[in-house]
């Protein structure tokens, strides 16, 4: 007994230790966010011995931090409303109904998870060149909506099939038409299901890197992690600059994630599997 | 016979804006891009058509080899360090006591975080003059350790391992975590009563059962490796000396960089192909073992 005490302690504590170490990154991040540049290097484990607030302020003004927020808000907020709304009322129309196509339109979503999204950085500026719509919130919120659908789709949709059939039929005697059963009654039903889709689409509007590097060009269109990857290019000798800045940009998904975890941990899982 | 018609119409008008938005921003760049990768072509001005010549260049690079050779290398990084980890955690962190949320929070965390900043803390970390790791060496006595650990082609693309090995550990645990819960308690106790008990339990009971997840992660780790692109873009560019090119870096890099439009489309076509072959690769592997 004693011995098994001793070595589930033992776990616990190596295990702990592992976590730490994990987070080590994030909290040598915030403390250096803190310090002068002559102590970000010279002191780097310890903590600050003088608390800099001011960097903050500076890393907002220098990067225009709040323009670039703003367009991730913008950005992510828009491609979220459309991923949800037309992801939902495909969904809808997949779990509910019979018709001669669906087997190909399900298996053409399915064959939009197998791409690898990198790969269409190219034909998609071509297209997008084409069109004009490089350098405008579209040529970010189109992608992003289009990649998220398929697994939209597919989460909604196995969360539908799970709803008894009687559900539409009572809405059906009530006199109801199909889209004030869509609106009525299956979106409110389906709000757990559509909660981790919109977490996890919202976490990957927000980080996304790769699209806006290709598509936006323009200084007042950039978002976050765009305008933070010039971090890495132009002040990356100002340190207490970038750490703030840093800072700044990954606290809200922080907050967000303590919120939300368990969808989001079981949002992946599921889309990692099916992905 | 009207119901039929609305029935109808109402299938198609909602099916159609995901329907538009999916061909037009995915499937269709696709196949102009298959169709581009025939041309030389520079982004403006005229499209010459070239036939095969793009792919058999791409055939020949020496430096296409060396990324495909760099996402495999990423691809056993992923088997055989977050796979085993994230195991062997699972198999500890089973209880639902804070402690052990604890532990599952932190080691998710780095997946909300935008590979950016991943890219950029972890490039300070690197630093060769200010990075914290050459100065733990330093303060350790262990100088001759010291490396330029992302400046040094010999070494690069090992230090690009840890970054992304830290970064995607947590879903397999939780995944892994799932699965071992699942197992039913008649097993445990049929286990007890035959007295097995540590490491025999685990190889004859626990990893059998939980295999199939098992196999679920490594396919995970193949499709997942071509994502690291944000952060050795962020971290390294694909250089030095091309030493960390990633595929979808060379595409880029190709493209963007010299504008060789043409050139870029075929390197995308391939790394599409690639991966598709990889995909049904493992597909296959994982049936023919399920038997």
């Amino acid at each position: 007994m004693l011995q098994r005490r001793f070595s589930s302690g033992l776990a616990n504590g190596l295990m702990t230790l592992y976590a730490l170490v994990t987070l080590y990154p994030l909290f040598w991040l915030f403390t250096s966010a803190f310090k002068s540049n002559e102590e970000f290097y010279s002191r780097p484990f310890q903590l600050p011995t003088t608390w800099h607030w001011d960097s903050f302020s500076r890393a907002w003004k220098v990067s225009d931090m709040g323009t670039s927020m703003f367009n991730s808000i913008i950005v992510t907020g828009a491609s979220l409303v459309l991923t949800l709304i037309i992801g939902a009322l495909a969904a809808y129309i997949l779990s509910r109904f019979q018709f001669r196509l669906k087997l190909a339109v399900m298996g053409l979503f399915l064959l939009g998870m197998l791409i690898p999204v990198h790969s269409t950085l190219v034909p998609l500026f071509i297209v997008m060149n084409k069109i004009d719509l490089l350098n405008t919130y579209g040529a970010l919120i189109f992608p992003y909506v289009a990649f998220e659908l398929p697994i939209a789709i597919f989460i909604i949709q196995a969360y539908m099939n799970t709803f008894p059939k009687e559900i539409e039929e009572a809405a059906h005697l009530d006199g109801m038409g199909y889209w004030g059963t869509f609106l009525k009654i299956m979106l409110p039903l389906s709000a757990p299901a559509l909660s981790t889709v919109g977490i996890l689409a919202l976490l990957r509007f927000w980080n996304d890197f790769s699209f806006a590097l290709v598509f936006i060009s323009k200084p007042e269109l950039k978002t976050l992690p765009l305008s933070l990857s010039q971090f890495a290019t132009g002040y990356m000798t100002d340190y207490e600059l970038t750490m703030a800045a840093l800072t700044i940009a990954v606290i809200p998904t922080i907050i967000l994630y303590l919120i939300f975890q368990r969808s989001i941990m079981q949002g992946m899982v599921a889309g990692a599997v099916k992905g | 016979m009207t119901s039929t018609v609305r029935t109808r119409r109402f299938i198609v008008i909602g099916l159609l804006p995901a329907l538009l938005l999916f061909s037009f921003f995915v499937i269709i760049p696709i196949i102009w891009s298959a169709y581009y990768g025939f041309f030389d072509w520079k982004g403006i001005g005229t499209a010459k058509f070239i036939g095969f010549d793009n792919y058999s260049e791409i055939i020949h690079d020496e430096v296409f080899w060396r990324s495909l050779k760099n996402n495999m290398l990423v691809v056993a990084a992923s088997v055989f360090g977050q796979v085993p980890i994230a195991l062997v955690l699972a198999l500890l962190l089973l209880k639902n006591s804070w402690i052990h949320k604890f532990i599952r929070t932190a080691v998710f965390m780095p997946m909300v975080l935008s590979s950016v900043v991943v890219g950029i803390i972890w490039g300070y970390i690197y630093h060769p003059e200010i990075g914290i790791l050459n100065f733990l060496l330093d303060s350790l006595g262990l100088e001759s350790w010291k490396r330029q650990w992302l400046g040094d082609p010999a070494v690069s693309m090992y230090s690009l391992m840890v970054p992304i090995i830290w970064n995607y550990i947590g879903p397999y645990l939780i995944m892994f975590i799932a699965a071992l819960h699942n197992i039913p308690s008649e097993m445990d106790d049929a286990a007890k009563i035959d007295g097995a008990k540590g490491s025999r339990k685990l190889f004859s009971l626990t990893l059998p059962l939980i295999w199939d997840t098992i196999k679920v992660a490594v396919v995970l780790c193949i499709s997942g490796s071509l994502k690291s692109f944000d952060l050795i873009y962020i971290m390294t560019g694909g250089g030095p000396a091309h030493s960390t090119e990633l595929l979808a870096s060379y595409m880029y890099n190709n493209t963007f960089a010299i504008y060789r439009f043409g050139y870029g489309s075929a390197v995308s076509t391939a790394i599409i192909i690639i991966s598709l072959f990889l995909i049904a690769g493992s597909q296959y592997l994982m049936k023919s073992k399920n038997r």
